[in-house]
């Protein structure tokens, strides 16, 4: 490093899911050499699930994301069943469903309004005493109010299926421990009415807010990358047993639409000096070039449709905008919204099918066996991968993981050095084009 | 006058967090009465900005996870010396939780685990620069530091949580409940438990109200401080024992170890099935207070 | 080196039968081993886990859990409940690394010193083959 270079640490990243500090290499004229995204914090799952029970795995894993644990634990348990060639009742497949699509519910509201809202409420450039939930409460009181009503719905989801709203417990290989009862069905489907026109309210929020927006995001930290994600045929999907996976390119061509177990042949992990988290990518194309994106962004560029019809009306009106495959980073929240709205019209129809309160949801006949065996489902943040080795009595030999915010982890990193170039070199912030602050 | 909170993340899963949002509605009256100094999943201060602050000018800090690396550390003492009151939040922070079971291994081990051997790495290599170092292994924060509050649970249900912090924010202590968590189970149970099989939790299907542990499922209720609400077995599952040790027990696991062969029936199972059948002795029943054992972590395979 | 680590053991008895063992080597002037310290208990069904765990913690090469034969307890099961609580407190001591041989459950009734005193030099030397306790601060 030249004496002229300086280093600016920003520690730590505030207001996301992660513990990570950023360093930005500067040179004498004040142009941006380098940025690291450096995540500092990994617990080492994949190390301790070595020697435990496989059944205890999907108990283990969620304490991975706090945030969504739900689709760890499901994950969890479908590695381990299809390790042990076991297929749950049907009836137990669409509780997993429901806590699937309640996860979606809730974090899906927790992101919007929580982590992302304060920027484009209180304005990019408020102070941090009032660019925060709690300034967005003390300002827009109702609007969180909103918020909250939303996520008590998707965890009400998670807890009458799961048996806790944080870290499930019901999902044992061979089915579930606990069914839904009638009159459980009957209050989520009260609070499923309650979620539509809370949803109804978001669509209408996130589209005033986008129109504001359009500059910033089409214009700022706006990256070409692969786009990886869960689909049945084309059609999105956050969970499904027989999904595949599709993997778009930057120019919107898709290159592979492979096979769960096949995860490897098409995955890789790039480790990065500076990073505790790994940077995934698409393996055929390389690293760097084969960098690619997980999460709602990927989901609505990879997918030809959406499953409900309300969210499809809503990814034509995001395609119409923004194109297909959709490069901006700030897009991201839009596509959450598509996705919000996804999840609840398919919260509902779990709902209203008669066997999501049938009693038949465990098998009692489950053996351990000497088997390897993967799943894949959408957790909200991006594509999550399990796979476990379990040796003859069904203990896990070897684990291997790739969690949701690790396929974004390279591409976070790209964005930030786009938009800290065009930042402290092109000076675009005092250029774009902002929106009056909804408070301040 | 709005009371002074910070909030340090240690090495967690935020699923404390995520409880905390799940008192939902209760959220809108307690949030007007905080004012955040440090939260970093919420609000933009930055970690100088707490450096800056007078010592014990916060009232009252809280600590989600444990520490794993030596940034960890620094932003646990910090908090303490920040903070007139500190509250220990959750099990990570209180006993070091399941991700603490990495003790069992050494941290070369795992390191190369994680960065050179798993089968997605393509270009394996232990990450070193920029990134804190990690520590050998997990100790229970209390041993670095001094706490005022325990608030136990992985996470805390938010009915306990509320709770506590209604109390906080009057100015008192929370107290907690003391008994074991079978005393606030709602299954039923016999006077006396004779097991003549112990079960792997896929085995069978439980009865809908019958204690669990009775029907061979190892549930850790005896060993295991109520205060949940008895969430697990309720939904039909046995519980782990997240809420850490029950009134006078030194050691989580090796109590429940020692309930569980008490209770089988001597003729039906043998000890070598007992032992098959468990198989993984801390991970049954000390997964989530490994660190805070009488043995706290692997001794052998470290050089 | 095997010849000059003397391992520390704790004893823990049952009153009815092995510590009455003992005290007969005792009286009858049976050499053992000095390198036992005894603690006696109502019943090995009484053992805490917690207490052979402390010990090592404390620096105890190796714990010797003695009862009465299988039949013979006093509280009819508690030799049993020994037996199964030993066997997981091995597992237990082998995922911490300290070898499981470390820890072992003999029935040793109350006429059987001479049984106590070859049990307890078998112990000894087999702990002086396998060295001090990984625990054992090093002095
Ligand atoms: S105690 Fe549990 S819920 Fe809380 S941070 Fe730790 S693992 Fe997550
Ligand atoms: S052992 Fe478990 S199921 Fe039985 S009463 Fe106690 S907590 Fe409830
Ligand atoms: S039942 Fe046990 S594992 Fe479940 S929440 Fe309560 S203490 Fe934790
Ligand atoms: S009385 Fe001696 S072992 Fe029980």
């Amino acid at each position: 490093m030249s004496k002229k270079e300086k280093v600016v640490v920003i520690e730590p990243a505030t207001r996301l899911e992660g513990h990570a500090n950023i360093v930005i290499k500067l040179n004498e004229k004040g142009g941006v050499e380098d940025l690291n995204f450096c995540v500092t914090l990994t617990r080492m799952f994949e190390k301790f699930l070595e020697g435990r029970l496989a059944e205890q795995a999907p108990q283990i894993t969620p304490r991975i994301c706090g945030i969504c644990p739900e689709p760890h634990h499901v994950c969890s348990l479908e590695a381990v069943e299809a390790a042990w060639g076991v297929e749950p009742p049907s009836a137990a497949v669409k509780l997993r469903d429901l806590m699937m699509q309640g996860k979606q519910i809730s974090s899906h509201a927790l992101h919007f309004y929580a982590l992302a809202a304060p920027d484009f409420l209180a304005g990019p450039f408020a102070d941090p005493s009032v660019r925060n939930l709690v300034g967005v409460f003390k300002n827009m009181p109702d609007a969180v109010k909103k918020a909250i009503a939303l996520m008590r719905v998707g965890q009400t989801i998670c807890r009458y299926v799961g048996g806790r709203s944080v870290h499930p417990v019901t999902g044992v290989p061979g089915g579930m421990t606990k069914r839904l009862s009638e009159e459980e069905r009957d209050e989520l489907l009260k609070l499923i009415d309650e979620a539509e026109e809370l949803t109804d309210f978001t669509v209408d929020v996130a589209r005033k807010v986008i129109e504001g927006y359009l500059d910033v995001i089409t214009k700022l930290g706006v990256v070409p990358t692969y786009y990886v994600g869960l689909n049945v045929g084309g059609m999105h999907t956050v969970y499904d047993r027989n999904a595949t996976v599709r993997v778009m390119d930057p120019e919107g061509k898709i290159v592979a639409d492979f096979p769960k177990k096949d995860y490897i042949k098409y995955s890789g992990e790039h480790i990065a000096p500076h990073s505790y988290a790994t940077h995934i990518f698409f393996k055929p194309a390389g690293y760097p070039e084969g960098v690619w994106r997980a999460g709602p962004l990927a989901r609505v560029n990879i997918v030809d449709k959406m499953e409900t019809p309300k969210a499809q009306e809503l990814l034509k009106e995001f395609r119409d905008a923004v194109g297909r495959p959709c490069h901006a980073t700030l897009a991201y929240n839009w596509a959450r919204i598509v996705e919000l709205m996804e999840a609840v019209e398919k919260a509902r129809k779990l709902l209203e099918d008669p066997e999501i309160v049938s009693a038949d949801v465990k098998r009692a006949d489950v053996r351990p066996k000497e088997g390897n065996g993967v799943a894949i489902v959408e957790a909200p943040r991006g594509t999550l991968i399990y796979n476990y080795w379990t040796d003859d009595e069904g203990v896990i030999k070897k684990a291997n993981l790739i969690v949701a915010t690790n396929n974004n982890i390279a591409a976070v990193e790209k964005s930030m050095l786009v938009a800290a170039k065009q930042v402290f070199e092109e000076k675009i912030h005092e250029k774009l084009k902002l929106p009056e602050p909804w408070f301040k | 006058m709005p009371v002074k909170v910070m909030f340090a993340q240690l090495a967690s899963c935020w699923g404390c967090h995520q409880s905390l949002l799940d008192l939902h509605e209760t959220l809108i009256d307690v949030l007007p009465q905080l004012e955040i100094v440090f939260w970093h999943t919420v609000a933009d201060y930055k970690l100088h900005d707490v450096e800056k602050l007078p010592d014990g000018s916060v009232d009252v800090g809280f600590t989600e996870g444990f520490c794993r690396n030596e940034e960890d550390l620094h932003l646990l003492k910090l908090t303490r010396q920040k903070c007139k009151l500190l509250v220990s939040y959750g099990t990570c922070s209180t006993y070091g939780s399941i991700p603490s079971l990495l003790n069992l291994y050494s941290i070369d081990e795992a390191l190369s685990r994680k960065f050179k051997e798993a089968e997605s790495v393509v270009d394996g290599r232990i990450p070193d620069k920029y990134v804190p170092k990690m520590l050998e292994y997990v100790k229970p924060n209390r041993e670095y530091v001094k706490y005022d509050l325990f608030l136990p649970g992985c996470p805390p249900e938010p009915p306990l949580i509320a709770e506590a912090i209604t109390s906080l924010l009057r100015g008192e202590m929370p107290k907690l409940k003391e008994r074991t968590l079978c005393d606030e189970c709602p299954r039923i149970k016999s006077e006396v438990i004779v097991l003549k099989k112990v079960k792997r939790d896929f085995e069978g299907i439980p009865e809908p109200e019958k204690c669990l542990l009775e029907q061979g499922y190892i549930c850790m209720g005896p060993a295991t401080r109520e205060g949940c609400g008895a969430v697990c077995p309720s939904a039909g599952f046995p519980c782990k024992g997240c809420m850490g040790p029950g009134p006078n027990v030194m050691d989580q696991g090796a109590k429940m170890l020692s309930a569980l062969a008490s209770l089988v029936d001597y003729e039906s199972v043998s000890p070598e099935e007992l032992v098959k059948t468990v198989k993984d002795v801390i991970g049954t029943f000390s997964r989530f207070t490994l660190p805070s054992s009488i043995i706290p972590k692997s001794v052998f395979k470290k050089k | 080196m095997a010849g000059d680590f003397e391992p520390k053991i704790l004893g823990i008895f049952c009153n009815w039968c092995s510590y009455a063992g003992a005290d007969m080597a005792g009286t009858s002037r049976m050499q053992y081993p000095p390198n036992v310290r005894i603690v006696r208990v109502l019943c090995s069904g009484r053992v805490d886990p917690q207490f052979v765990l402390k010990a090592f913690e404390l620096g105890a090469d190796g714990v010797l859990v003695a009862g009465c034969h299988p039949g013979d307890c006093h509280y009819v099961k508690g030799n049993y409940r020994a037996e199964r609580r030993i066997a997981l407190l091995k597992e237990m001591l082998k995922q911490l690394g300290i070898e499981p041989e470390r820890l072992m459950l003999r029935w040793i009734s109350a006429s059987e010193g001479a049984e106590l005193v070859k049990t307890t030099e078998e112990f000894v030397n087999m702990l002086k083959e396998l060295g001090p306790s990984p625990l054992r601060k090093t002095s």
